[in-house]
């Protein structure tokens, strides 16, 4: 008997706990030839920069390029409270400030611009046909949380289509991130989302229908990159070189995000 | 543990023990030395954790409700008949114990969400469970049904069925022999599986999130709201982590007994 009740403990407390983890390699030292450059990205660029890393990587032979990927918001305050990045591209300037603010950051440049658009199942239950219609009564809206950037792009645009407060009211859940939004879209969870254009790949593309935002209500996003204090500058550097030149620029057209806001 | 007993510890296996105390308290009393002590209550309404609570204990308390109603019978049938593929129906009952929870929760809406293989006909009957309160139940009870299922199954094989066969000697109902004689028997058992699965539905993380959506006041329970919160407002995490931590100690302190207890 106190032997099961024991097991039972056991159990109850080694899987309590499920949560996102995160996981992240400090640069190698030492040793030039091996080098690991850790990147924490914003989960919108997940697909982008897997094929930068990728494709940086065969450029540079030897170095290695570790994507941690998640919410902006969740990335800096792991950057705040735990400081292993070396290279931070966020998808909103807020969060930059934020460690700028708080760590240092050097290197900072502004590499690509984001749309948002409003996703639908296939079959678009609630007959979604522009912003407005997000408002209406029983639709089943799904946001980022307020805090991460896309889900305050998004209430950024329901307050400019007149909007905010019937939209919030059709919420019916704040997820983490806008790859758990498509989730959520793709799998007809619930009947709309807005996420960003870059978001609708051309996988993703045949599991959701996409309505436009006009350009009076849409909200560009601007994606600022920068090395982290105490992070590897010359890795870093290079690292963000390749992103704002030539063939980062290509490859994040072909995931649909567009150029970086003309610098003054 | 008598003085004699503990002398014949082994020098190596106590200092690995002081390790082991030490890796157990130690984060916990991190998280102490990080709580906002002085602005408790400000940090708890900031980041929502009253409303979270209030939607914690509805949760927890309905899923160990559903668990006890589920996991009883589960377990009679279980210990007691002789269904073919009895083997197999206990080790999917338990699946739940070690299995991650996101995988739960993704189980749940191939199961129960909208397009799934209930949940569409649930759907023409105009009854949506995914981003619900009783979605979050749900989801919380198929991870705290085992723990039922396991106490009370443990407790059933190991009373004497002499007193239930003298019932039926002297002519009682299966029906009251079990409300009679079986249960009160059992009752401490299916207690301690009732306040585990209800300390289990309160730390739910996973599968409430895959299945029932985060919205506050109702879905957000306590985890989810110290997830949101780690993001923005790590102070209000700290602070809502240790009321978690509280009424886990509280559960641990009222269980002791029949939990350490021979």
């Amino acid at each position: 008997m106190r032997r099961c009740s024991l097991v039972l403990l056991c159990v109850v407390f080694t899987t309590a706990a499920c949560s996102s983890s995160s996981s992240s390699t400090k640069s190698g030292g030492g040793d030039p030839a091996v080098t690991t450059i850790t990147v924490f990205a914003a989960s919108s660029l997940t697909g982008g920069f897997t094929r930068i890393g990728k494709d940086f990587e065969a450029a540079h032979p030897g170095t290695t390029v570790s994507l941690n990927l998640g919410p902006s918001d969740g990335l800096a305050g792991q950057i705040e409270s735990e400081g292993t990045a070396d290279v931070f591209a966020s998808a909103s300037a807020t969060w930059m400030d934020d460690v700028r603010e708080k760590v240092g950051v050097s290197e900072e440049t502004q590499f690509a611009t984001n749309q948002l658009v409003i996703i639908t199942p296939p079959d678009n239950p609630s007959n979604i046909g522009s912003i407005d219609d997000l408002a209406g009564d029983g639709v089943q809206l799904v946001l980022a949380a307020p805090g991460v950037p896309v889900g305050d792009y998004a209430r950024e645009a329901l307050k400019s289509a007149g909007i905010a407060s019937a939209a919030e009211a059709n919420v019916v859940s704040n997820e983490q991130d806008d790859a758990a939004l498509v989730a959520k879209i793709a799998g007809d969870e619930a009947d709309a989302a807005i996420v960003y254009l870059s978001d609708v790949t051309s996988t993703v593309a045949p599991t959701v229908k996409s309505i436009p935002i006009p350009k009076a209500d849409n909200v560009i996003a601007v994606y600022p990159i920068a090395v982290v204090q105490g992070g590897d500058a010359s890795g870093g550097a290079r690292f963000i070189d390749y992103v704002a030149g030539p063939e980062g620029q290509a490859t994040l057209k072909t995931f649909g995000f567009l150029p970086p806001p003309a610098t003054p | 543990m008598s003085v004699a007993a503990r002398r014949t510890v082994p020098a190596g296996v106590a200092i690995l023990a002081g390790v082991g105390a030490l890796f157990v308290t130690l984060p916990l009393l991190a998280l102490l030395v990080r709580t906002p002590w002085s602005d408790l209550s400000g940090s708890l309404s900031r980041s929502g954790a009253w409303t979270a609570l209030r939607v914690s204990l509805v949760v927890s308390l309905a899923a160990s409700a559903l668990s006890l109603l589920l996991g009883v019978p589960l377990a009679f049938v279980l210990a007691r008949s002789h269904i073919p593929g009895r083997a197999l129906l206990r080790a999917v009952a338990l699946l739940p114990l070690v299995l991650p929870p996101v995988v739960g929760g993704i189980a749940l809406l191939a199961a129960l969400g909208r397009s799934g293989l209930i949940g569409r006909w649930l759907g023409h009957a105009g009854i949506q469970l995914t981003f619900t309160t009783l979605g979050a139940v749900i989801a919380t009870a198929f991870v705290s049904i085992p723990l039922v299922v396991l106490a009370t199954e443990t407790g059933l094989r190991a009373i004497s069925t002499g007193f239930e066969e003298a019932a039926r000697v002297a002519g009682a109902s299966r029906w009251y022999i079990l409300r009679r004689v079986t249960l009160p028997m059992l009752r401490s058992q299916i207690l301690a599986g009732g306040v585990l699965a209800w300390a289990r539905a309160l730390g739910e993380f996973g599968a409430t999130i895959t299945f029932a959506g985060n919205l506050p006041g109702r879905t957000q329970t306590l985890p989810l709201s110290v997830f949101v919160a780690q993001q923005r407002d790590p102070g209000g995490a700290v602070a809502t982590s240790l009321i978690l931590v509280v009424v886990s100690v509280a559960v641990l302190v009222l269980m002791r007994k029949r939990l350490f207890a021979a």
